[in-house]
């Protein structure tokens, strides 16, 4: 890994705990305000790809791990990661990773925006919604014994606002494809 | 140091940075002037190796930048343009502390290394400041503090007062004559190199002078004006 | 802007090596999960409660601290009773909260500086494997901490370019050209790192 990989990394999560500070907005129909932090893992994946968007996560969850009130909302601490939505937080990694894997091979220079955003669109739901509700859902089941079958029943509520996020990441993913494209040099 | 640039030449593919070059340089302080694009960032970083000719050699002592390259790093230090860039960690103490330390320095010594410097340059009272609480003319004395702690005997300055206002250029002027080490300095700021003895003006990617301050500010006027 | 978790005290858990913390965390986290009599849980909660609320935090800070996943547990806890039964949503609900002032009190013992030193140390065996510098991590540490305040501004300034403008703050307008703007910012700190001949020569 480059230093400029590195430093990418680390200006990310920079980024999403910025992110983090920014009071949450209501969006749409989605009645519940949501934070633009919850956007970070399609944004890390779409923008700076697999290895560093997943990397720029590492570094978060261990800041959140040595106890600094990283995430939306001050919270921060081994109680958040230990608690029964720690596997998201665990999840935001290989979710990361997945939504910059996938961009990596959906997405190129030259193509049509529509088929960018299609592209973009198809790994952050693959990567930021799927992998990370695979790693969590059954986390929430295992640590307060719900049915993991009532669990996936309750977290379908969170679906739409997922899906808007989604969108949104699309948007700023192809803002910084066009202004300073990174994606396309995998690190 | 000696540095002799041997027809050295930089390409990004098709686009020439900076045609082939050939000089040799030992003065205490050199002056590079030019238009905006026309090849002295580019030879700044071919002096210090961080970016490797496309042909032709550059060495330093007989340091070549290419086969040497850790070598000519740890014997030379680079102040960028944008201060606030350069300092990376939280604390300006530990920044400064942060150069010495990956050359292995490290306790008591360290500390000493880092008090001394920041003393010589006045900014003892920012060792527990955050950057983003300075202004630019302390951020630019931190990052020359966090350089010349490393003791390199060249130190490479690429417009260092690009983005100060006057007092706080008077401040890294005075900072730059009081070095014992030698200096190469691209500027803008024509008042900061005109009573170096070695001017460098490059045009287009070529040397188009090269002789003492005053004479090659004149020659810049000239060539910036048509 | 960032301030740590941590609180200032001389308890036995301050005093005890980062290391030993979370091993007892993970150890005793896991353990709770083996058990399933109330009466003990309930025990267990007593005790990290206990420590918790010991270590000098002020009753008011150290339930704000906790508010989201007290909220969380709470909810489980409800979700429980209906779809299991009352003693289940008990017991998991016992030993969520035990489970979780046990990790508040590690947290606010710990230092940041001794965390961060722990997991260089811990990354050691993968610098021999050649997978990474174990420096990197500590240089990554201290990338992410100094550059929050200048995004934090950057963000303000585009909000005032915002409001001048007349527009209103949206995610998808503001998005783009923050993050754009901090990545640029990349290369030249990365020459600087590289000049500065950081990541070790």
């Amino acid at each position: 890994m480059i230093t400029r990989d590195l430093v990418l990394s680390a200006l990310f999560t920079a980024i999403i705990i910025v992110l983090g500070l920014i009071p949450p907005v209501t969006l749409g129909f989605i009645p519940v305000p949501i934070t633009a932090q919850s956007m970070g893992v399609m944004l890390a994946g779409t923008i700076i790809g697999a290895r560093r968007g997943a990397l720029a996560y590492v570094l978060l969850v261990v800041l959140v791990a040595v106890g600094l009130p990283v995430l939306s909302g001050g919270r921060g601490g081994l109680n958040v990661l230990m608690g029964p939505t720690g596997g998201y937080i665990i999840g935001w990694i290989l979710g990361s990773f997945a939504t910059g894997y996938l961009s990596e091979r959906l997405v190129r220079d030259g193509q049509s925006a529509l088929l960018q955003a299609a592209g973009f669109f198809a790994a952050s739901v693959a990567g930021g919604i799927i992998v990370v509700y695979a790693i969590g859902m059954p986390w929430v089941s295992l640590m307060t014994g719900t049915p993991f079958s009532k669990v996936i029943f309750g977290s379908l509520a969170f679906i739409p606002g997922d899906l808007l996020k989604a969108a949104i990441a699309i948007l700023a993913a192809r803002a910084v494809m066009v202004g300073y494209p990174l994606l396309p040099q995998r690190a | 140091m000696h540095i002799i640039f041997d027809k050295a030449e930089l390409r990004f593919g098709e686009r020439v940075a900076l045609h082939p070059l050939s000089l040799q340089l030992s003065e205490p302080r050199i002056g590079v002037i030019g238009l905006n694009g026309s090849g002295k960032t580019s030879f700044a970083r071919l002096v210090n190796g961080l970016v490797k000719p496309t042909s032709g050699r550059v060495t330093l002592d007989g340091m070549d930048t290419v086969a040497d390259a850790k070598a000519v790093l740890a014997a030379t230090g680079f102040i960028f343009q944008n201060p606030a860039n350069q300092i990376i960690l939280p604390l300006i103490r530990d920044d400064i502390a942060m150069g010495p330390k990956a050359r292995g320095l490290k306790g008591k010594a360290l500390d000493e290394a880092v008090e001394a410097v920041m003393d010589r340059f006045a900014i003892a009272e920012l060792a527990e400041r955050r950057p983003h609480e300075l202004s630019g003319g302390q951020l630019q004395l931190a990052a020359l503090a966090a350089v010349v702690v490393t003791e390199p005997k060249l130190i490479l300055f690429d417009e260092p007062t690009n983005q100060l206002d006057l007092k706080n250029r008077a401040l890294v002027r005075r900072a730059i004559d009081g070095l014992e080490q030698q200096a190469i300095v691209i500027s803008h700021d024509l008042d900061l190199v005109s009573g170096f003895g070695r001017v460098l003006v490059f045009h287009e990617g070529r040397l188009a002078f090269d002789g003492d301050g005053a004479e090659a500010i004149a020659r810049y006027r000239e060539t910036a004006a048509c | 802007m960032l301030t740590s978790l941590y609180v200032e005290g001389t308890s036995f858990l301050h005093r005890m090596s980062v290391r030993a913390k979370l091993a007892g965390l993970m150890i005793i986290g896991l353990a709770l999960f083996l058990v399933a009599n109330p009466v003990a849980l309930g025990f267990a909660l007593l005790v990290t409660a206990t420590l918790y609320l010991r270590l000098g935090l002020g009753v008011g800070e150290a339930f704000r601290r906790l508010r989201p996943v007290l909220i969380t547990i709470a909810f489980f806890g409800l979700v429980n009773v209906v779809v299991l039964s009352p003693h289940e949503a008990l017991t998991s609900t016992l030993r969520l909260l035990a489970i979780l002032f046990l990790a508040a009190s590690v947290t606010a013992t710990t230092t940041i500086a001794d965390f961060i030193d722990t997991i260089t140390a811990l990354l050691v065996p993968l610098e021999r494997l050649g997978l990474m510098k174990a420096a990197d991590g500590g240089l990554a540490f201290g990338l992410v901490l100094r550059f929050v305040p200048d995004i934090a501004l950057r963000y303000a300034v585009l909000k005032e370019a915002h409001a001048a403008r007349g527009l209103t703050l949206k995610p998808q307008t503001i998005l783009g050209p923050l993050i754009i703007s901090t990545l640029k910012e990349a290369d030249s700190i990365a020459e600087a790192i590289d000049a500065r001949g950081i990541r070790g020569q």
